[in-house]
């Protein structure tokens, strides 16, 4: 049902959002004839109010969260202020608005709002800079923690079943060697694939540390080597480059690299859904010679993810390895022989090679991780609680796949609370920016507030009218932060998953700002403009009519 | 007198330092010498200040929220920044299995590598080393929570710190009365005499009897235990069948060991030889017990001829190792976050400031068109117009001045009275505000105050006297 309404509201506010779009050009155009500006109003108010209504659905999970997980409850109580005091107001305004519409209230001085924005334009653009730069910062901050949340729920199965050995808490830490582990295949509710051998996934996986031994010179644009200790870039180049010894000032001298040993990558690739973009998968020897001679050096071969791929291309002077191409890591060398279409997943930072060859490099002759496709998810939820329970052949840590990514958002939830925290105190600060505005305003107009009540204008039409103002201004600053903010949409990131302390995955992460993004930023910018317009426009109504006029 | 001396010399090393407190004496200077007319505008820009109470404090409100902002974020970076960057002399090197993480070497490594790989009496022998095994277990196996997990970095205790004893037992003590110690682990030199004391008896204790464990005030917390209980730890994963039983002895100096917990080794140690006892097999983690080894060398030179000696050893190829600087191996770590970090760097704090001196622009820009007949009479009274811009400006950086100190003082103190800012990256749970915050406080509420005060200014300078009376009524 919630996922129904939100459907609709969501639906409902873009569509609304449009249409407030058009009424702003047309009233600031002066092209509207006099009942858009009846209309305009209106659509602000129920723009906003759906707005923050879809915002609400979406942010009462993670609430439930940051409670949680928050130290201080200041986090809550911004939250609580979103919910008690700005979508109340914003709704009574709506009421208020549509009250007016329907003539059976009078009529708010809108017009007259609007124009004193026009012409207060130096002081009101300022503030609404401020505004831009707030939100804009805050859409793209919150597009990189949903890029992380859509990577971790994408890279799961849903039909998948997770094994890890009884204690671990990453794969990394996983060691599935003390028992005969190959008997769970055989647990009724793994699915078979035409063969009818268990649809299994037995891998092995480790961190490989390698170390970056040559860089593009930036004088000739060659790939040279660097130093061992000088951090410098080796003399190269007949005569020598000018850019012989020139010192990296990168301080990274080594990556780490996910390597994952398999046994069938057929299988694997069935059970992880997981297709080739280039190439193919590797032999069964898993080994090929770097030439024709029978004495050439053997080379591991690897599929490796896309977005590794452009992560190691640079060291071979490409902007991505190619199927084909070679590179270094540990003793032997690696040959790209496939590329995955993994964007978007874990997988896509990963290198994936012959279980048995990986063991012989990495020192780890067991399996870490087993992943069991099961008939349907009914299916894997028994099966995951029976291996949890039951299993004891060894103890194992068996979960749905996707349970295990999602633990991996631990690192995503504190940068969440971390952002929304800094941006809760940043929205205030700027909210401290429009009170001034507002103040200076109301101050400067004192005789208008006079006449206002004079020509028959009651209290609260005045304080709708100056806290519509500040509204205003939140929603056209806001508005412009959230376009350009949204403009990271789709730029990637490098960074880190974790379920705790230790292990963790490093991913490559594609920022994604969805409606729920675009909402937050409307939120934001309306909590703003709520704190911001509500306490200069109460200090307007206690003006007196004929005080204010002397 | 010869810390004062050493502290002076730390700090003259950094050319932003020197420059500083040049600009302080230069400005004191001309402080003194034109007192009369310093304490003329003081006061005007204390009355200016004084004139539009609620604007003032608006203003210094929204300065003061961006500036704590601006030092939480710097707090963080700047600690990560020290960390990360290269020492000259006295620093730490890090040895590791060279090709995959987590290191996993056996422990016959161990001496070795404490002498440096050294093989013959030219080779170089560092000044001191420490090993670390890493074994993580939970007090609670039926439902493992993060709170009820324990991370023990297992090590030789004396490494940790060891109190320099004269023959009576008492604690040596150097000539400006501080106790003399030697420690492989950083930042306890910030620990009081009192932390110190108390954490050299538990490190003794430790030695003397290998299941008495320290343990940091976060983790204290969250396995609801305090000092003196006894606790059952059952391994996790790595060391099955290898459980623990041991005494809270003792506790780290609050701050940077807030989350941690220390085991004597050879607890570790006697439990794998129990499990081969008792399976007639070594354990798997027999031959991979040794996670890290330190080694604290001279200098650069040291560094770079010791690394070679280890890595060119044929005692440490099954597996390979790697000598990198303390520094550099941390760089390395973090760089899974580089993304991250430059986002608050370089997009975060910039925005931070550029609203910060919006906001001020603002407020100095409404103030100044409020105030144009008063900028009129100063003139007709005299006033030069670059005396009156004079006066906006110095408006603008006396509240960014103030707030932007006040604001830093309050997060060094706030922040730091509750055990720093815990915003967990890579292995560091909290980050403590540095003293120099304080002037990053002031340095940032006076530039940006000045950046968005020019215009404003500017426009109060030009103001026209006619103008103005001719349209005062």
């Amino acid at each position: 049902m919630i996922e129904i309404i939100e459907l609709i509201l969501t639906v409902a506010s873009l569509f609304l959002g449009l249409a407030f779009v058009v009424a702003v050009i047309l009233a600031l155009t002066g092209r509207f004839e006099r009942w858009w500006s009846q209309l305009l109003y209106p659509m602000i108010g129920l723009h906003y109010a759906t707005v923050m209504w879809s915002a609400f659905f979406q942010l009462k999970l993670e609430a439930i969260d940051l409670l949680w997980a928050c130290p201080v409850f200041f986090v809550f109580l911004m939250l609580l202020y979103v919910l008690v005091v700005s979508v109340p107001i914003s709704i009574g305004l709506l009421g208020i608005l549509i009250l007016q519409l329907l003539g059976i209230l009078k009529r708010v001085p809108f017009q007259y709002n609007l124009r004193n924005l026009l012409v207060r334009w130096k002081t009101n653009s300022l503030t609404a800079v401020a505004f831009i730069l707030v939100v804009a910062l805050l859409t793209v901050m919150l597009a990189f923690v949903n890029g992380m949340y859509e990577l971790t729920s994408k890279s799961g199965i849903a039909e998948n079943v997770f094994v890890l050995a009884d204690g671990a808490t990453d794969e990394l830490f996983s060691n599935l060697g003390y028992g005969d582990i190959k008997e769970i295949a055989l647990q009724p509710g793994v699915a078979r694939d035409e063969n009818n051998e268990p649809l299994v996934s037995w891998e092995l996986y480790c961190v490989a540390s390698q170390p970056i031994l040559y860089r593009t010179c930036p004088k000739c644009k060659e790939v040279v080597p660097i130093a061992r200790f000088g951090r410098q870039l080796e003399q190269h180049g007949s005569p020598p480059c000018s850019g012989s010894g020139l010192k990296i000032t990168d301080s990274r001298d080594r990556r780490l690299l996910q390597v994952r040993g398999i046994e069938d990558p057929l299988k694997t690739s069935m059970v992880h859904n997981m297709q080739l973009k280039a190439g193919t998968w590797f032999s069964q020897a898993g080994v090929q010679s770097l030439s024709d001679s029978d004495s050439a050096e053997q080379a591991i071969q690897a599929v490796i993810g896309d977005g590794l791929s452009r992560e190691l291309g640079p060291d071979a002077g490409k902007r991505a390895l190619e199927v084909g191409d070679t590179f270094d890591l540990g003793p032997r060398k690696w040959m790209v022989v496939g590329i995955l279409n993994s964007s978007g997943t874990t997988y896509d930072s990963e290198i994936w090679a012959k279980f048995q060859l990986v063991g012989q490099q990495f020192g780890k002759p067991t399996y870490t991780t087993a992943v069991l496709r099961s008939t349907d998810v009914e299916t894997a939820r028994t099966l995951a609680d029976y291996l949890k329970k039951e299993y004891k052949k060894p103890a194992v840590m068996a979960q749905l796949e996707t349970a295990y990514f999602a633990s991996l958002n631990t690192t995503n939830q504190q940068f969440l609370i971390g952002i929304v925290v800094v941006m809760l105190i940043m929205a205030i600060g700027s909210a401290f920016g429009v009170m001034n505005t507002m103040f200076a305003a109301i101050a400067q107009r004192t005789k208008d507030i006079g006449v206002l009540r004079i020509l028959g204008y009651t209290r609260w039409q005045v304080l709708t009218s100056f806290f519509m103002e500040a509204l205003l201004l939140a929603v056209v600053g806001g508005g412009i932060g959230i376009l350009l903010g949204s403009l990271s949409h789709g730029l990637t990131a490098t960074s880190n998953i974790a379920s705790g302390p230790g292990g963790g995955k490093s991913v490559v992460i594609k920022l994604v700002v969805d409606q729920y993004v675009l909402m937050t930023g409307a939120g934001f910018s309306l909590f703003m403009g709520c704190v911001g317009g509500l306490i200069p426009a109460l200090s307007a109504i206690r003006l007196k009519p004929l005080e204010s006029l002397r | 007198m010869n810390e004062l001396g050493n502290w002076l010399l730390e700090f003259t090393d950094n050319p932003l330092h020197v420059v500083c407190v040049a600009l302080v004496v230069f400005v004191l200077g001309l402080i003194f010498v034109w007192f009369d007319l310093v304490a003329f505008y003081t006061k005007l820009i204390v009355q200016s200040f004084r004139r539009n109470i609620v604007r003032s404090t608006l203003t210094s409100l929204a300065i003061m929220v961006m500036v704590l902002v601006v030092t939480l974020v710097w707090s963080v970076l700047n600690l990560l920044d020290r960390v990360t960057s290269e020492k000259s002399k006295d620093f730490k090197a890090i040895i590791t299995e060279r090709w995959q993480i987590p290191s996993q070497m056996p422990y016959s490594y161990v001496s070795g590598l404490a002498r440096g790989g050294a093989r013959s009496e030219t080779d170089l022998v560092p000044m001191d080393s420490m090993s670390w095994t890493f074994y993580g277990g939970t007090i609670d196996p039926v439902n493992r929570t993060r709170e009820n997990i324990i991370f023990f970095f297992a090590m030789d205790p004396a490494k940790m710190i060891t109190i320099l004893r004269d023959e009576k037992g008492n604690p040596l003590r150097d000539t400006d009365g501080k106790i003399l110690f030697s420690t492989m682990m950083d930042d306890l030199d910030q620990a009081t005499e009192a932390e110190l004391l108390d954490l050299d008896r538990a490190c003794r204790e430790m030695e003397l009897d290998p299941s008495k464990v320290v343990l940091g005030y976060d983790k204290l917390e969250s396995l609801k235990k305090k000092v003196g209980e006894r606790i059952s730890v059952t391994s996790l994963n790595n060391y099955k069948g290898v459980d623990l039983d041991v005494e809270i002895i003792g506790m780290f100096p609050r701050g940077r060991y807030d989350s941690s917990a220390i085991i004597n080794v050879k607890y570790i140690l006697n439990g794998l030889d129990a499990w081969k006892q008792k399976n007639g097999k070594p354990h798997p983690m027999a031959e991979k017990c040794l996670n890290l080894m330190w080694l604290k060398v001279p200098d650069t030179q040291a560094f770079r001829q010791i690394a070679e000696q280890v890595e060119e050893s044929p005692e440490f190829k099954s597996p390979a190792v790697k000598v990198e600087t303390a520094s550099n191996g941390i760089a390395n770590f973090l760089d899974g976050y580089k993304d991250f970090l430059w986002a608050m760097r370089w997009l975060l704090v910039p925005a931070i400031l550029a609203t910060m001196v919006l906001v001020i622009a603002n407020a100095i820009s409404i103030s100044v068109r409020e105030r144009r007949t008063e900028m009129a009479v100063l003139k007709v009274l005299g006033f030069s117009p670059s005396q009156i811009m004079i006066l906006i400006l110095g408006e603008a950086i006396f509240i960014g001045v103030v707030s932007g100190l006040l604001s830093s003082t309050i997060a060094y103190v706030a922040i730091n009275a509750r055990g720093g800012l815990k915003f967990p990256i890579a292995f560091f749970p909290t980050f403590l505000i540095p003293l120099e915050a304080l002037s990053w406080g002031l340095i940032v509420g006076g530039m940006t105050s000045l950046l968005g005060s020019i215009l404003p200014a500017w426009s109060a300078r030009s103001v026209k006297v006619a103008e103005v009376f001719a349209k005062t009524t």
